[in-house]
C-alpha cells in the first residue's frame, strides 16, 4: 500500500533528453527508422557518435547523408531520390552499385504493411501491392503466399520493428505528447508504433495545459524522448515553421556527387566536416549556416 | 510581320503548331481523364501534373487531385499552384483534405476510380516497368534506380494507369526488364493480370517525347498507336530495343487545340516547365 507521504512525493517523469544523451540510443548494427520531416539534428549527432552497420528504415537525402558518413549498411526504402539534383541519391547510388550496402528492396505500400504487423505483435501481415513484380524475388523476406480464405495470391510481408524511430515535429509536451502542424509526417505514425522506442524532436517545447487545450490534436501520445530543436529538420522542412533550404541540398548533391562519380572524396569531407563532425551541438550547426540563411527560410 | 499577325489572327497566341513535344504529351493524357476521376501525381512527373491540372480545368470540375498526399478540387482557381512536393505547406493549402503515406492504404476500395502515371528506368513490351535498377545482379547492378515508391502497390489496384517516360530510346524500351517493380501485362494475354488476382485495369497508354503506344487487346503487347508530328515511324522503332506492332497507317498524334494550349500556358504551367 502506498503511503500519503509517498504519494505526494511522486513526481511525473519528464522526457525531454539533451540531443547527445538520446544518440545513446542508438548503436551499432541497430535498426533505425527515420521520419520525414527528416529529424536531421539527431541525424547529425548520431553520425558524430560514429555509429556503425546501421540498417535505415528511411528515404531521401536524410538517408543519403547517413551512407556518406559510413554509418549504414543495409537501407529499407522505398525511394532514394536526389530531390532536385538527380533522379538517384548520389550516395545511396553509389554504394549499392558497389555492394557496400545491402538494400532491403521494398515498396511504400509494402513498408506500411510491415510497419503495421510490428505495431500489432504479429508475424506478419498479408498485402497485395507487388503481386507479379520482381521485389519477392530480390528481397527473400517477403514471401508469396496463398490466403486460406479465399485462396487468393498476396505477399506475405515480415514485421519491421525498429529499435529505435527518430521523428520531427512541431510542439511536444515535457512529457512527449506530440502534436504536427499540417498533419503527421509522411510515414511517422507508422514508424512510431511500429519501433521500441522513440524520440521526437521538436521545434518548440510548449506547455502540458496548451496540449490540454486541443487533446484532439496530439498525434503521438507518450514518445520516450523529446528533444529540443528549432530548426532540426534543416536543410529539410518543417510545416508551419520553414521551407527546405534548396540551395543547402544542392550543396550536399554536388559534393556527395563527386564523391561518387570519381574517387575524389574531398568536397563531401569537406562538407561533413563542416556542417556535421565540427558542430558539437545543433546550436552550433545553426551558428554554422548562419542566421540569415535560416531566416530566409521562415516564409511562404 | 503581315505573315506573323495573319496567323495570329486565326489561331491567336495559342498556335497549336508551337506545342513541345511534352505539351502535346500532356495534352493526350487530359483527353483520357475522365470527370469525377480520382488523379494520384507522384513527384517529378512534369507532363503528368499538366495534364492533370488541363483536363481539370477543361472539362473536369469534379476530379480530384492528389498531389502525393494533399488531395484537392482546384476548379473554382484560375491557377492551380504547382507543387514542388505535395507535402509542402505551399500546396498542402489548396488541399481539402491531406493524408500521410500510411494512411492512403487504409482504404482502397474506390481505387478503380483512380488514375496515375508511371515511370521508369525500363520498360518491356507488355508495359511491366522497373525502377529498381539495371543490372544481373541485384547486388551488383550496373545502375541503381531510385527505388519502386508507391508504384507496386498502385498499378496493382488503380484503374488504370498510364506510362509515361521522359526519353525514348533502346536502352529504356527494352524486350524484357531487368527487374519489375510495377506489374503491367507480365508475358502477355488478355488474362495476364487476372490470373493473378490483380484488381487494377493495367497500363493503358505508354506516352513518351516520340509517340503513343498502346497494347493489343488480346495479346497486350504494345504497339505504336500515333507518332507526335516531325517523328517517323522508323525513329520511333530505331529508339525501341524490341519489334513494336505497327499498322498500316500510323496517325500523328493531335495536337492541342488553341483553347488547350492556352489553359497550359496560362493556367496548368505557367512556369512552362513543358517548354524547356
Amino acid at each position: 500500500m502506498n503511503t500519503g507521504a509517498h504519494v505526494s512525493s511522486a513526481t511525473r517523469h519528464e522526457n525531454i533528453v539533451e540531443e547527445a544523451d538520446a544518440a545513446t540510443w542508438v548503436s551499432d548494427g541497430m535498426i533505425l527508422a527515420i521520419g520525414d520531416p527528416a529529424p536531421m539534428a539527431m541525424i547529425r549527432q548520431i553520425i558524430r557518435r560514429g555509429v556503425k552497420e546501421l540498417t535505415v528504415v528511411g528515404s531521401g537525402l536524410a538517408l543519403d547523408l547517413l551512407i556518406a558518413a559510413g554509418c549504414v549498411r543495409r537501407t529499407m526504402a522505398y525511394y532514394v531520390g536526389g530531390g532536385s539534383g538527380g533522379a538517384v541519391a548520389p550516395s545511396f547510388r553509389r554504394a549499392a552499385e558497389q555492394g557496400e550496402i545491402e538494400v532491403w528492396e521494398c515498396e511504400e505500400g509494402i513498408l506500411t504493411t510491415g510497419l503495421r504487423a510490428a505495431a500489432q505483435g504479429l508475424p506478419f501481415l498479408p498485402w497485395r501491392g507487388g503481386v507479379g513484380t520482381s521485389l519477392p524475388e530480390v528481397n527473400p523476406d517477403l514471401k508469396v503466399i496463398v490466403d486460406p480464405i479465399k485462396g487468393q495470391t498476396l505477399i506475405a510481408v515480415p514485421a519491421i520493428e525498429p529499435d529505435v524511430a527518430i521523428l520531427h515535429a512541431a510542439v511536444s509536451d515535457a512529457y512527449g505528447n506530440v502534436q504536427h502542424c499540417g498533419g503527421p509526417g509522411w510515414l511517422d505514425l507508422f514508424l512510431q508504433r511500429a519501433a521500441d522506442r522513440t524520440i521526437v524532436q521538436v521545434e518548440k517545447i510548449i506547455s502540458n495545459e496548451e496540449i490540454r487545450a486541443n487533446p484532439w490534436a496530439t498525434t503521438i501520445a507518450r514518445a520516450d524522448a523529446v528533444v529540443r530543436a528549432p530548426y532540426g529538420a534543416h536543410p529539410f522542412y518543417s510545416r508551419g515553421y520553414y521551407v527546405q533550404d534548396r540551395a543547402f541540398t544542392r550543396l550536399y548533391v554536388e559534393a556527395a556527387s563527386a564523391a561518387a562519380s570519381s574517387e575524389d572524396r574531398s568536397l563531401l569531407d569537406h562538407f561533413l566536416a563542416r556542417y556535421v563532425y565540427e558542430p558539437q551541438t545543433h546550436g552550433d550547426y545553426l551558428e554554422a549556416v548562419g542566421v540569415k540563411q535560416l531566416i530566409a527560410l521562415y516564409e511562404y | 510581320m503581315a505573315n506573323d499577325n495573319a496567323a495570329e489572327g486565326q489561331s491567336g497566341p495559342f498556335d497549336p503548331t508551337t506545342a513541345s513535344r511534352q505539351e502535346i504529351m500532356a495534352t493526350f493524357l487530359a483527353n483520357d481523364l475522365e470527370d469525377g476521376e480520382i488523379l494520384q501525381i507522384g513527384a517529378a512527373m512534369p507532363v503528368g501534373e499538366v495534364a492533370v491540372r488541363l483536363a481539370h480545368f477543361s472539362h473536369g470540375p469534379n476530379m480530384e487531385l492528389i498531389f502525393i498526399g494533399a488531395r484537392m478540387n482546384a476548379a473554382h482557381l484560375d491557377v492551380l499552384p504547382t507543387p514542388e512536393f505535395g507535402w509542402d505547406r505551399r500546396t498542402v493549402r489548396w488541399a481539402e483534405s491531406y493524408s500521410d503515406t500510411g494512411h492512403r492504404f487504409d482504404r482502397v476500395k474506390d481505387w478503380h476510380r483512380r488514375v496515375f502515371f508511371v515511370g521508369g528506368v525500363q520498360v518491356d513490351p507488355y508495359g511491366n516497368t522497373n525502377l529498381i535498377g539495371v543490372g544481373d545482379d541485384h547486388r551488383r547492378l550496373r545502375f541503381r534506380g531510385p527505388g519502386s515508391v508507391g508504384t507496386s502497390t498502385l498499378a496493382t489496384l488503380v484503374g488504370r494507369y498510364h506510362i509515361v517516360l521522359n526519353s525514348h530510346t533502346a536502352r529504356t524500351f527494352v524486350p524484357r526488364c531487368d527487374f519489375v517493380s510495377a506489374y503491367g501485362w507480365g508475358q502477355g494475354g488478355a488474362d495476364a493480370r487476372t490470373k493473378l488476382g490483380l484488381p487494377g485495369g493495367g497500363p493503358k497508354y505508354c506516352v513518351t517525347p516520340l509517340g503513343v503506344m498502346d497494347f493489343a487487346p488480346d495479346t497486350k503487347r504494345m504497339r505504336l498507336r500515333s507518332r507526335h508530328p516531325g517523328v517517323s515511324v522508323e525513329e520511333i522503332q530505331a529508339n525501341t530495343g524490341f519489334d513494336l506492332d505497327v499498322g498500316r497507317e500510323v496517325p500523328t498524334t493531335p495536337l492541342p487545340t488553341p483553347a488547350q494550349l492556352e489553359i497550359i500556358r496560362t493556367r496548368a504551367d505557367r512556369r512552362g516547365a513543358l517548354r524547356h
